[in-house]
């Protein structure tokens, strides 16, 4: 018995010696491939392609994360200062990076919406599907919608401000660097349904976090701004938390503030299916 | 309609009375958020008729609340929520009458990951339609709709258990109703129709009586749909068990008494995007169960119907949708030998198109609606155009009107005429 003992405890001793020289080892190894990999990255920072920039900026602004979720406070002014808010509780999933995603927005207020619940899946390459379930009716509606550029609900932010333009419907050209930031400017490859000539949009260096964007109508003349106000570090993602969209024409604007985000929590794909539409996950919904 | 409330109200509560220890809110849980609204409902009437007044056909206030409360012991394993919402009616019209009408009061669980479970009152819906039904057999209230109440009055809620099953290979829905529910109809006191008995347009002189079926545990209706989605395609199969929502048979002639026929509906949809836009397709069998040779002159017989629709969104917030509806009676000619010389006779088709516009303006807080039904060969017309406006986000203000025309008086919407009207609305959301 005691014989054995020893035995085992030296053994013990042994591979805990192995373990930590396999350690060393490991650590040491992993300081390399990270330090090797930053050094990359700085090199590569600076002749990266705009399609780079631009490709890091969309994951960096839509994709962060395989999930998420947020409450969103939406904070409309008219022209004539007349406010109004929404808020709601937005779910999303990538299916993949870059690519396709699933959306769930389940609505607080205002009262008149409350418990409705808006459902997209968005596609690369094709129409996004949208649903709104209404509670009161126990239906479920297909919400055909091909006018990406149409308000969302009726804020100064269009769907594809919530949810992304395909960075493959314009063009992208690097005009120069200002403030830390890359400047860009993009031409709608198709400019049918499009009400902006082009825009440009600046992307920050450190973090890819793609931080104002102003429309210029066929005049020349700049006619929005969608600009970060906030940016938090969130589980290590860089992230707005607060974001204004201004329309100079009519002088209204909207602020969006984003509460008690969470990334990578897991969201099953079922939840993006009827059935929830049809019974809320009071896990994600429930304040 | 009181007595029905009462005697749900008391199944419910017996049902929940062994459990209510088990879900009684201590005092340290937060109280639910309790939202709702409060309404003002005017309708002017356009024409003339025999209903109890002749200046409008709408006249009321209410005050909906609605909780939604998810109980820390009663059943909390299963994820379960307890919903109630219920409006308290002041109703001028008929000379400041009270009521309390139960929306829904429900408890919703599930059992396992893959069932949940939704039992007491509620609303069901399915189907592809636009205000038009096919396999959505569950009870409306179309006295609500022609005399302008919001959409979410079309539906009535009926007492009973859904329970619905997802899987990879097809969802399931199970619904089964104990308690039969119709459709909410005219009957002359608000709006008035065609009563056959009569034998024209009816207000206060009707006499016909609708005789339900039975309170009995084997008048219970059930309803199945199988549901998928492939790709982005919605595909669906319905089955139904019971009986009209409409009262489409008569029982004793002489005694004006209509009643419920039994009926069973197999019905199939498909609903996904195609041309830019979204289309459905839904098709059904309506097998007549009390008359499946078609030859009983008193009782409707089977018909097939068929609906297609499709929606496109044209931009600037304008979205423009269309339907066609096509329904047949089955065994015609059986039913045109039944028939006796001074019967009505029913055509054998009946084709219905109809049309939505919709445009948001003003920040989407200006809404102008406009919804069509047509049918050529009914040759009757239901215009329901809407203009509504959001104040702020609490007060939105509604001016509407149902402009209804027919040649006949005993067309679908040819016997509606005379109730045309243009109602006002305004709602307090809390």
């Amino acid at each position: 018995m005691i014989g054995k003992s020893i035995f085992t405890s030296s053994e013990e001793c042994l591979i805990s010696y192995r373990l930590k020289q396999y350690q060393g080892f490991l650590m040491g190894f992993i300081v390399v491939l990270l330090l090797s990999f930053f050094n990359v990255g700085a090199v590569n920072a600076e002749n990266l392609t705009v399609q780079e920039i631009v490709e890091k900026a969309n994951n960096v602004a839509y994709y962060e994360g395989q999930d998420g979720t947020a409450e969103v406070n939406m904070a409309i002014t008219d022209s004539q200062g007349r406010k109004r808010v929404r808020e709601f509780t937005i779910l999303r999933k990538d299916v993949a990076d870059g690519g396709e995603q699933k959306f769930y927005i389940y609505f607080y207020k205002p009262e008149d919406v409350r418990d409705m619940v808006y459902m997209v899946w968005k596609h690369t390459t094709k129409e996004d599907d949208r649903w709104l379930y209404l509670p009161a009716l126990d239906l479920v509606r297909r919400i055909a919608a091909s006018d990406k550029r149409s308000s969302f609900v009726g804020s100064h932010f269009v769907y594809e401000d919530v949810s992304g333009r395909g960075i493959n419907e314009d063009t992208h050209e690097l005009v120069g660097e200002e403030n830390n930031c890359y400047k860009i400017k993009n031409v709608p490859k198709n400019k049918k349904n499009i009400n902006f000539d082009y825009y440009y949009i600046w992307i920050r260096k450190d973090n890819f976090i793609p931080i104002k964007t102003e429309y210029y109508d066929s005049h020349g003349k700049k006619y929005r701004i969608i600009e970060g106000l906030k940016v938090e570090n969130i589980q290590g993602y860089p992230t707005i938390i607060e974001m204004k969209a201004e329309d100079l024409n009519s002088g209204g604007n909207t602020v969006i503030t984003y509460k008690k985000i969470k990334y990578n929590i897991g969201l099953t794909d079922d939840i993006f299916t009827e059935r929830y539409l049809r019974r809320p996950p009071a896990q994600w919904i429930k304040r | 309609m009181k007595k029905r409330i009462f005697v749900s109200l008391l199944l419910i509560i017996t049902l929940f009375w062994p459990f209510s220890s088990l879900w009684a809110i201590t005092i340290n849980d937060k109280l639910p958020d309790v939202h709702g609204f409060l309404e003002f409902d005017y309708g002017y009437k356009l024409k003339n008729d025999t209903t109890k007044k002749n200046e409008y056909n709408m006249l009321e206030q209410r005050l909906q609340l609605k909780t939604r409360y998810y109980p820390k012991r009663f059943l909390a394993d299963w994820n379960s929520e307890i919903f109630f919402r219920g409006d308290f009616v002041l109703d001028e019209y008929f000379g400041g009458e009270t009521a309390f009408d139960l929306r829904e009061f429900y408890t919703q669980f599930s059992p396992a990951t893959s069932v949940d479970v939704k039992l007491g009152r509620q609303i069901f819906t399915w189907g592809t339609g636009d205000y038009l039904f096919i396999n959505d057999v569950f009870p409306k209230d179309y006295v609500s709709f022609f005399a302008g109440r919001d959409d979410e009055y079309l539906k009535v809620p009926s007492d009973g258990l859904r329970i619905s099953f997802y899987n990879d290979i097809a969802n399931a829905d199970v619904v089964v109703i104990p308690t039969f529910q119709p459709n909410i109809i005219p009957k002359g006191d608000r709006l008035s129709f065609f009563d056959s008995f009569q034998g024209g347009i009816a207000g206060r002189n009707s006499e016909r009586r609708l005789v339900e079926p039975p309170k009995q545990l084997n008048n219970t209706e059930y309803a199945l749909r199988l549901h998928r989605t492939v790709s982005n395609y919605e595909t669906a199969l319905y089955y139904f068990y019971g009986f009209y929502e409409m009262p489409r048979g008569y029982l004793n002639e002489a005694n004006r008494e209509l009643f419920y026929p039994a009926l069973n509906v197999y019905g199939a949809s498909l609903r996904g995007p195609i041309l830019e836009g979204i289309g459905n397709i839904e098709i059904g069998y309506y097998d007549s169960r009390n008359n499946r040779k078609g030859n009983d002159r008193l009782i409707q017989n089977s018909s097939f119907k068929l609906l297609t629709g499709y929606e496109k969104d044209m931009g600037n917030d304008f979205r423009i949708g269309v339907q066609y509806l096509y329904e047949q009676t089955l065994d015609y000619r059986n039913y045109k030998e039944a028939l006796l010389t001074q019967d009505f006779r029913w055509d054998e088709r009946r084709h219905l198109v109809t049309l939505r516009l919709t445009k948001l303006l003003w920040n989407q807080t200006l809404h102008l609606g406009f919804f069509t039904f047509y049918s050529p060969s009914d040759e009757d017309t239901y215009l329901r155009p809407t203009i509504s406006y959001d104040v702020n986000d609490h007060l939105t203000t509604t001016l509407g009107a149902n402009l209804i025309w027919g040649k006949d008086e005993i067309t679908e919407f040819g016997q509606m005429e005379r109730n045309s009207n243009i109602y006002f609305r305004m709602r307090y959301n809390f």
